[in-house]
């Protein structure tokens, strides 16, 4: 019995009747979803929508107010966010967070250093780091201090750490925010290149032809609640997203 | 829509792969490599610190006792920095009340000396595991404060600590102070001597020395530094914020009781206020930051060039020396608020040495 992989593959994450409450606002209502391994996986939304909230709480930097993560079928709801980077589970943060103090080589290195897959000494995670500046094109950089970086840099160094950690599972928290169409080309090619390498990769983005280009399924979420999910052609074409998120300039094109 | 094609499974794909995979080396592997590595352009900082450490020991058959018993204290200096700068500096939470693992490792050291006779060298690492022992007591709970508000919670645990002890009559003596016995039979350890604390200054601070620059070089010397940048990001790449918060301050407290320890022999007779003075927190934030924190030089620069400034003044100027000693300390602080050895150093990287743009740089 050889069936396609896609079809029996387990999911990698499973989100199930995901909220979460600030006060009075729910950021998160009711969200469930489940991503297969080596899919690629687009969340969008207005601002305020719950994108950052959803990675937030799916890696354990919030708190769920209730609802459950399961990633790779166990169980992960509200544990430390470093015990979910022992799952192989990595994120870019969209203010990027580099380690200031340090090189943009040893910022990669930190990444490689720790987790569930490290180098077991600074130098080897060192030469992993520079391994992965070459691959995401800020190698020259390397001895600078990340506050030289530019915007677009700035963001490359971010993917950079996460990939140090050798996720199987990656949140990328719009990643292409700020960058030029010639940018976004290179960092679509280099998305596809990581699902490529076996990552499953869950991208929040506000650049709406990145993501319809890269995703196998869209998420749309709604002042924090599920308004549509399924494949790119789908989404473009359903009536309240368009309504709501859109608007009728997509309408015409699409 | 798909854009995916079989001209996406390249070579650097494969590299890609190959990273992910992770370098699997053996113990054995690591540590042959890291023989092989060593050469002397890379060795020179540990045989310059080998050769002060010889030359120091051989200094002490020339210089009077006076001069011992000031650089004894500049060595106990050197290795309070150095403790502090380990959870203050590199893991970026400013403890302001450090001199309480001070305290209690003099009274372990002088309690379990007079009470029960116990040879200074098992009382000494008693003292070590009770500094631990209470950073992690104390850690817990209080790392999950940052800035002002740790720095205000350690003060009170250092201030009620004292209080404890000053109130635990029947066991430490309380304020009419302990005294370890170095006389006769009556002494569990000969007293050392002038010449004996030297040395045993000494080792503490090339001890603390060798600690803080091994583990600045180690995978956990970057997760306080990760730590001290942002422990969001750190704790999204795999690092257990609370486990390195916490084993930085006992790293400290350790020395720091240990330092405790030998300073309450070679006292013999103290009191809680003595042992438990805030001024002793005061000097090592202070050294530290005007060493330059972070670094393991910093702090080492700090404490000598400070210690000897003070006794320096002391003795030369009488009456004022604290208000003269103070003043410098603001003017150094004007001048380089990151620290000395921080400013020479980026200076020397940039090639730009005016104090005025330094100034500039920093101003809040």
């Amino acid at each position: 019995m050889i069936a396609e992989p896609q079809t029996v593959s387990d999911p990698i994450l499973e989100v199930r009747n995901l909220s979460k409450r600030f006060g009075g606002l729910w950021a998160l209502r009711d969200v469930s979803f489940s991503v297969s391994e080596g899919q690629i996986v687009g969340v969008i939304g207005q601002n305020g929508a719950g994108k950052t909230t959803l990675i937030n709480v799916i890696t354990g930097h919030l708190r769920p107010t209730s609802g459950q993560v399961l990633i790779g079928g166990q169980d992960v709801t509200g544990q430390h966010p470093w015990v979910i980077a022992h799952d192989r589970v990595a994120r870019t943060f969209q203010i990027v967070k580099p380690f200031r103090g340090v090189t943009v080589r040893e910022n990669v290195a930190i990444g490689a250093m720790h987790g569930n897959a490290h180098d077991r000494t600074v130098r080897d995670a060192l030469a992993t780091a520079d391994e992965l500046l070459a691959l995401v094109g800020i190698e020259k950089h390397a001895h600078d201090a990340p506050s030289q970086l530019s915007v677009a840099d700035a963001r490359r160094l971010e993917l950079a750490k996460a990939l140090a950690s050798r996720p199987k599972l990656l949140f990328l928290d719009e990643v292409m925010a700020g960058l030029r169409s010639q940018e976004i080309a290179t960092a679509v090619e280099l998305i596809h290149r990581l699902r490529d390498s076996g990552i499953t990769i869950v991208a929040v983005e506000h650049v709406m032809k990145a993501i319809v280009s890269i995703s196998d399924l869209i998420l749309v979420l709604h002042h924090g609640s599920t308004l549509a999910m399924g494949p790119p052609a789908e989404i473009l074409s359903d009536e309240r997203v368009i309504e709501v998120y859109l608007g009728h300039r997509y309408r015409k094109t699409s | 829509m798909s854009s995916r094609g079989p001209q996406s499974v390249s070579s650097s794909t494969d590299a890609l792969a190959a990273i992910l995979q992770g370098r699997q080396r053996t113990g054995r592997e690591v540590v042959v490599d890291w023989v092989r590595s060593r050469t002397l352009a890379n060795s020179w900082p540990a045989l310059a610190g080998v050769a002060v450490i010889a030359l120091l020991l051989g200094l002490q058959q020339l210089i009077e006792p006076g001069t011992m018993r000031l650089l004894s204290a500049v060595f106990m200096f050197v290795a309070l920095a150095q403790a502090w700068n380990i959870i203050g500096g590199y893991t970026g939470y400013a403890s302001f009340g450090q001199v309480v693992f001070f305290g209690l490792g003099a009274y372990v050291t002088a309690v379990l000396m007079n009470n029960y006779h116990v040879s200074f060298w098992v009382a000494m690492p008693a003292a070590i595991l009770g500094g631990v022992l209470f950073a992690v007591l104390i850690g817990v709970p209080l790392l999950r404060l940052r800035g002002h508000y740790f720095a205000i919670a350690t003060l009170g645990a250092a201030e009620g600590a004292r209080e404890v002890i000053n109130n635990m009559t029947p066991v430490t003596g309380g304020g009419l102070g302990i005294t370890i016995p170095t006389f006769g039979d009556q002494a569990p350890t000969a007293y050392f001597g002038k010449p004996g604390f030297y040395v045993a200054f000494l080792v503490l601070a090339a001890a603390s020395v060798a600690i803080s620059t091994l583990l600045a070089r180690s995978r956990f010397g970057y997760a306080m530094v990760a730590v001290h940048e942002d422990e969001a990001a750190a704790s999204a790449v795999g690092i257990n914020t609370t486990v390195v918060k916490v084993v930085a301050f006992g790293v400290s407290g350790a020395i720091v009781a240990c330092a405790g320890a030998f300073y309450a022999f070679q006292q013999i007779e103290f009191y809680p206020t003595d042992v438990f003075d805030p001024s002793f927190t005061v000097l090592m934030v202070i050294m530290v930051v005007i060493g330059g924190s972070g670094s393991v030089v910093g702090p080492l620069v700090g404490a000598v060039g400070l210690e000897l400034l003070s006794q320096f003044l002391r003795v030369n100027l009488g009456t004022y020396n604290q208000l003269i000693f103070g003043a410098i300390i603001v003017v150094v602080v004007v001048f380089f608020p990151q620290g000395v050895v921080n400013f020479f150093r980026d200076a020397w990287m940039a090639r730009r040495f005016s104090l005025l743009d330094n100034i500039r740089r920093y101003r809040l």
